[in-house]
This record gives C-alpha cells, sequence and structure tokens, in this order.
C-alpha cells in the first residue's frame, strides 16, 4: 500500500492506494499521526484505489478518526469503493466514519 | 561475563488489600518481582502483560469467579497458579479437579507455607526451550480459539442446532459459543480484530464476559453491561470485536439479538427466503458512546437462523449475492449439521484466507397432523 498527502486550503488529503489490511494498516496509522502532528487536523482519506479493506484497516480508519478529533479536527472518508463501502455498512460503521463522493466534498460545507 | 540471571515475576490477583498485601511482601522476600490486581478481569490483563512465573489467585474476586480467572490465564499462560481459598471445606473439591492450578491454599495461611510449597513448585519445573515460544505461538494462538468453541452438542426440544469452524492458518478471531437455558438457548458468535494470538486471546475474553452476563434476565442490560465490560478491555489495545448475541425462547420461536457490527446473520424461512438482520451498532470496542438496540425475529416451524462470519462473505462481490448463496446452500438440508458443512464449503479452504465459522438454529417442521 502507498500513501501521500498533500495540503488543501481547509484540509489535508491522505491518499491510501492498495489494500487496506492487517500489514498496511499500522502504516496508515503512523502516515496519518504524523499529518495530524504536522499541524492538519482535519483529515480527507481518499480511498478511491482503495480495493480491499479489513477489519484491521477498520481498526486504522477508526484509530485516525479518534486522532483527529482528539487534535480538534476531524477525519472524513472519499472514494469509498465496493467492498470498503460494505464493510461499512455491515459494521455500522457508516454511521461514524461520514462518506463524501470526493475529496473537495467532504469539508465544503464548513 | 556472566550474565544475570532473569528475576522471577509474580502477579498477585486478590481483592483483599490486607491480603493482597501480605503476599506482595512474602513474593519480593523470595526474590520475585511483583505486580498486582483487585479483580480478575484487569488480573488477566496484567499476567498478559507481565507474563509472570507464578500467579497466586483468590478464588472469590468480585467480577468473574477464580476458576474462571484460572481457565482464561491457562487459555495463553503457563505460569504456576496458586488458588487462595478462605473456606477449607472447598479446598477438598478444588484439589480433586483439574482446574488448571498448580497448587491450592487455604486461609488463613501461614508465610512459611506459602515460601515452600511455591519452592516446591519451582523445583518440579521443566526446562524450557526459549526459541520455541515463537514457533508455536500460531499454534498456540489455535489451540485458544479451539478451546473457545462448545465443547458439547446442544439440544433444544424441537430444533436441530449446529455450528462449524475452520481456523485459517493465520488464525483470526472467530469463535461462537451456546449453552442450554431453561428457556431454550443462547448463543454468542463474535469475531475478534486482527489475527494471531492477540485476537484469540480478545476472543477468549468476550467469550468469558458473555458467559458471566448469561444470568441476566434482561437481554439489554446483559448486553449494554457485558460490552461496557469488553470495550474497557479493549481500550488499551485499540482493537474491536464484530459480536452477534441471540436468546431464544424454544416454545414460541421468538429470537432475541443483538447486533454489534457484525451484520451476518440471516433468516431463512421454511419457504426458502432469506432475511438479513443488519447490524444495530457498530463493533463492541470501536466507537465510545456506541448503543445497540435489541432485535428479535420469530423462527416458524421449518424457519432457521443463519449466522456466518466473514471468512465466507469474502468470497462474494456483494452482501446481495452472499445472501442468495447462503440461502442456496443452507435451505432445504436435511440437518442443521449439513446446511453448516454446506455453507462453509461456500469458502473453499484452499483460498480462505479467514476463518470460517457458521452455526445454524432451525426450528424442526410441525409433524403432519395425524
Amino acid at each position: 500500500m502507498e500513501f501521500s498527502y498533500e495540503v488543501k486550503d481547509s484540509y489535508a488529503e491522505v491518499k491510501a492506494d492498495g489494500r487496506l489490511n492487517m500489514v498496511s494498516a499500522p502504516k496508515l496509522r503512523e502516515f496519518v499521526t504524523d499529518v495530524i502532528a504536522g499541524g492538519s487536523s482535519r483529515i480527507v482519506v481518499n480511498l478511491e484505489n482503495t480495493a480491499f479493506m479489513d477489519s484491521s484497516g477498520l481498526g486504522a480508519l477508526i484509530g485516525c478518526l479518534k486522532a483527529a478529533r482528539q487534535a480538534g479536527g476531524d477525519l472524513r472518508i472519499a472514494g469509498v469503493q465496493p467492498q470498503v463501502k460494505m464493510v461499512l455498512e455491515l459494521t455500522s460503521m457508516d454511521r461514524v466514519l461520514t462518506a463524501y463522493a470526493s475529496a473537495e466534498e467532504a469539508f465544503s460545507n464548513d | 561475563m556472566p550474565s544475570m540471571p532473569e528475576p522471577r515475576r509474580a502477579v498477585v490477583i486478590e481483592d483483599d488489600p490486607d491480603i493482597r498485601g501480605l503476599l506482595v511482601r512474602i513474593l519480593v522476600k523470595q526474590g520475585f518481582e511483583v505486580t498486582q490486581a483487585e479483580a480478575g478481569l484487569p488480573g488477566v490483563e496484567e499476567v498478559r502483560r507481565a507474563k509472570p512465573d507464578l500467579v497466586t489467585l483468590d478464588l472469590n474476586l468480585p467480577d468473574l469467579d477464580g476458576l474462571e480467572v484460572c481457565k482464561l490465564l491457562r487459555e495463553f499462560s503457563d505460569a504456576f497458579i496458586v488458588m487462595l481459598t478462605a473456606r477449607a471445606d472447598e479446598l477438598n473439591k478444588l484439589t480433586g479437579l483439574d482446574n488448571g492450578a498448580d497448587d491450592y491454599i487455604s486461609k488463613p495461611f501461614s508465610p512459611r507455607e506459602l515460601q515452600s510449597r511455591i519452592n516446591a513448585l519451582f523445583r518440579r519445573r521443566q526446562p524450557s526451550a526459549v526459541d520455541t515460544a515463537v514457533a508455536s505461538e500460531l499454534e498456540r494462538a489455535t489451540e485458544v480459539q479451539l478451546s473457545l468453541l462448545p465443547q458439547e452438542d446442544v439440544r433444544v426440544d424441537g430444533y436441530d442446532v449446529a455450528g462449524v469452524f475452520r481456523p485459517s492458518r493465520s488464525v483470526g478471531g472467530d469463535f461462537y459459543d451456546w449453552y442450554r437455558t431453561p428457556e431454550g438457548l443462547h448463543l454468542t458468535f463474535a469475531d475478534a480484530m486482527g489475527k494471531g494470538m492477540g485476537a484469540a486471546l480478545i476472543a477468549a475474553t468476550v467469550r468469558a464476559v458473555m458467559r458471566s452476563t448469561g444470568q441476566r434476565q434482561d437481554l439489554d442490560s446483559a448486553f449494554a453491561s457485558a460490552s461496557k465490560t469488553i470495550a474497557a478491555d479493549l481500550d488499551s489495545s485499540n482493537s474491536f470485536v464484530t459480536l452477534f448475541h441471540a436468546r431464544l425462547d424454544a416454545a414460541s420461536g421468538v429470537v432475541s439479538y443483538v447486533d454489534a457490527g457484525h451484520g451476518l446473520a440471516l433468516h431463512i424461512t421454511a419457504e426458502g427466503l432469506a432475511h438479513r438482520l443488519p447490524s444495530g451498532g457498530p463493533p463492541v470496542g470501536a466507537w465510545a458512546g456506541s448503543a445497540w438496540p435489541q432485535s428479535a425475529i420469530v423462527l416458524s416451524p421449518g424457519d432457521s437462523l443463519v449466522v456466518v462470519s466473514d471468512g465466507v462473505l469474502d468470497v462474494f462481490d456483494s452482501v446481495e449475492q452472499f445472501t442468495e448463496a447462503v440461502l442456496a446452500a443452507g435451505h432445504g438440508q436435511v440437518s442443521a449439521q449439513s446446511a453448516c458443512d454446506a455453507i462453509m464449503a461456500l469458502a473453499p479452504a484452499e483460498t480462505a484466507e479467514d476463518d470460517v465459522t457458521v452455526v445454524v438454529v432451525g426450528r424442526l417442521p410441525e409433524p403432519a397432523a395425524a
């Protein structure tokens, strides 16, 4: 899995490309924590190239969300693909992790 | 240069502060590094963390029964366990059973008696190879996981109940548990996040906690209390567990259930329709402040409740496809066991990366009127 990020006007966009599983989940966590520590607490995780997410991957997203809120910001997800959407719905975590069609829309209303 | 021998470690699990203090003093005097816990679940955590050589365990703890704690510890620790009981008459009963404890001492005890018992235990200790620990971890995790499954079939008049479990090589955190109640049956079906020993140990805790709340009449309060305990336990490990817990009232066919983030239970009717039961809230431990509403279905004669783990879901592209396939495999089978086997076969062993678990609770069709 590859990570990259870009700081935009009102948020930082993190891209996580590949499979978000037990191996990559701790790395995503570390990556996002570093971005937050760097001063951006409003995070959009762009999942348009994340084809697969398992329970460890979900755990990492939850951990990142907690970290962002802790820092006074928020974490939102965008570009969610079918398998990831399915995991979010089955686990009812779609009520907590708000999904947006694109990274631009995620923080457009606030 | 001679290497320092590693200090021996001990954990004292005891709710009475005076006795706890005394035990700590005795053990420190014997050269142990000692940590302590005042209840069962924190004690299990402490043993998991400290990896001690010796545990002293009080039989009467505020949260869990000492025997239950002992069983939990045995699932991952090979420390010597010395159980302490205030009742001398319990001693005979205990020593006759294989509880996993190495020795028993009744209170009040003399410090010298405790010391000599402990010395005797350590003289018996077999030398152990250090390197095998890592190599055998997965094997042990599998053992832990298998030990969580019901050891016996459960029989409920008018019903046919079966479960199957196939561990993956990497050991997921699946397990199921069931037991009879006066009304019918309690069923727990869970999947801990992640893989390996960590997931297996979380599963072990969840099983114990769910069992300990089985006495409560009210499902809502039982689940609320259990989830609170589990979440507190999971907080430090940043983990969570999906949990489906159901109670069957055999006479009416009513299945009351709470689904925390599982979402893969199906109600399959006698006519061959499948209704998936959506989860009522996030997995336990995933998000603080979550609540899980109780729901219910009614099993009519010929209906079944089918609970499947995500190891089967992984084979399909969508929940809809999964539901159809489970229905096709499970409906019209001659027994709950054959339905379980057919559903498990949907995830071929060669390709499955995760554990596969299936439980079927079928209400038998009513015999044709004579």
